[in-house]
């Protein structure tokens, strides 16, 4: 997989620049594409190599949280940042209306500046895309206090 | 006490050993580099009303004020990971560069791992090995958190890893874990001398391979969360034995205090060269338990 390929799809959508991907090799395993730190590994069994970093099983490409997680501060458009209270409904899993400058499809969703992971916007609803296994039940988070936090 | 007092003669200021042993771990994280700043995360933790602040000896660890801080959200994003203070020595003595070859041959659930990763600015090639089935997941998980993207995990058996040059490895094996009381007090009743012996065949072998695989001029770092010289001195002193060309370098982290390693225990005696080795007892610094070495390839 080419690393132009990979800061196209990233670019265009978030307008990420492409240097930020210019020590990071791509490949592709399945229908997933993995960051890796060089362009080649060396020869063990592997169970598993880098970061899980965008699904292609959709009609349009999907960033993992964690890649987002990691790219996503240098987006500069399809990014929302969430208020407390957004962001906690956000942790949990849960779909929110929101009116935001986004268009629709998979976008950065922050607080206070901060990734949170992936989000679809989709008719003015945000869905959370956060791995199950990372989600936290309303309430569960320990420091998101009401009005904001600061 | 069980299994304690058997180190009277060699623990300085044993009675604050005994009564440290028994308090709990103070809660303490790392901020992890490769997600955000040091100033950035602490500014967001104050603000969020956790008390905070950074350990004396390494500025990317913070003992914090709360009770759960698996719930922080800053834990979710993977700004901090959650790892006991004095666990972060190894990767500290072990010194990683980025670009270089790193080996971590125990490295399941991944805390030394991901702190390696971070060391090495996600650059060059970590391998994290660990043949253990469940706990491999969570190794898995703690990586893509933290958002390494250097590390590819195998499932070796350490005493058998394939054949490669590392130019650092770290060993970081199984053992009776009596420095970890304080946080699982059972630890204590579930050590003997047999256990500590039988563990021993299986450290000396891990950090056998783990000195094979390093480069010429590599480094490898030995360490332990137990009190017992049979699991550390011991097996230092036994691979240095059996592997010409290695010697061992003086472990000296500033503003971390600490014991040197036992030249003699139990009526062996190991030479003076592995007072170069560190313990850190919980009353030095208020943590865990610990043993460091550090071991040299010509
Ligand atoms: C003290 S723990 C490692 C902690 C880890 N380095 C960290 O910082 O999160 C010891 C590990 O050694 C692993 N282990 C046990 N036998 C092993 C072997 N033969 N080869 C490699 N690793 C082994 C265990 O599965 C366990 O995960």
């Amino acid at each position: 997989m080419e690393r132009a390929e990979v800061a196209e799809m990233m670019g265009s959508r978030f307008g990420i620049p492409p240097e930020a991907f210019e020590a990071v090799s791509f490949f592709l395993r399945g229908r997933n594409v993995w960051a890796f730190s060089l362009p080649e590994v060396p020869d063990l069994d592997y169970e598993a190599v880098g970061l899980r970093f965008i699904s292609l099983r959709g009609r349009v490409p999907k960033p993992s949280t964690y890649a987002l997680q990691l790219f996503g501060r240098f987006a500069t458009k399809n990014v929302v940042d969430l208020s407390s209270d957004q962001a906690r409904k956000f942790i949990a899993g849960e779909r929110q209306s929101m009116e935001a400058d986004l268009e629709d499809g998979y976008v950065v969703v922050a607080h206070q500046g901060d990734v949170l992971g992936c989000g679809l916007y989709s008719r003015g609803e945000l869905i959370s895309q956060l791995p199950k296994e990372r989600r936290i039940g309303e309430g569960g988070i320990e420091n998101l206090l009401e009005g904001g936090g600061r | 006490m069980d299994g304690l007092s058997r180190y009277a003669g060699v623990i300085p200021e044993f009675d604050r050993f005994v009564e440290a042993i028994y308090r709990p771990l103070p809660t303490t994280a790392r901020i992890n580099g490769l997600k955000t700043g040091r100033d950035r995360l602490l500014t967001r933790l104050r603000g969020a009303q956790v008390p905070c602040s950074p350990f004396p000896w390494y500025p990317w660890g913070i003992r914090m004020g709360t009770d759960k801080p698996g719930n922080l959200l800053e834990n979710l994003m993977g700004h901090i990971h959650i790892q006991e203070e004095i666990s972060m020595v190894s990767a500290v003595v072990l010194d990683p560069r980025p670009g270089e070859r790193v080996l971590d041959l125990c490295a399941a659930p991944g805390s030394k791992t991901t702190q390696i990763a971070m060391m090495m600015e996600n650059r060059g090639l970590l391998v994290a090995n660990d043949p253990a089935n469940g706990r491999v997941a969570s190794l898995r998980s703690n990586c893509e958190r933290a958002g390494a993207i250097n590390v590819a995990v195998t499932r070796y058996d350490g005493r058998r890893f394939p054949a490669q040059k590392f130019d650092r490895v770290l060993v970081d094996g199984p053992c009776t874990g009596q420095g970890m009381a304080r946080k699982d007090p059972a630890v204590l009743g579930r050590w003997s001398l047999k256990r500590s012996l039988g563990l021993q065949r299986l450290q000396v072998a891990l950090l056998k391979r783990g000195v094979e695989v390093a480069k010429p001029g590599g480094t490898v770092v030995y360490s332990t969360c137990t009190f017992a010289p049979e699991e550390n001195e011991a097996v230092v002193s036994r691979v240095m034995e059996r592997t010409s060309g290695v010697s061992l370098q003086e472990v000296a982290v500033p503003d971390l205090e600490s014991s040197p390693g036992l030249a003699e225990w139990g009526g062996s005696s190991f030479g003076d060269e592995m007072k170069r080795c560190a313990r850190y007892y919980p009353h030095q610094n208020d943590t865990g338990g610990f043993f460091v070495a550090k071991l040299v390839k010509e």
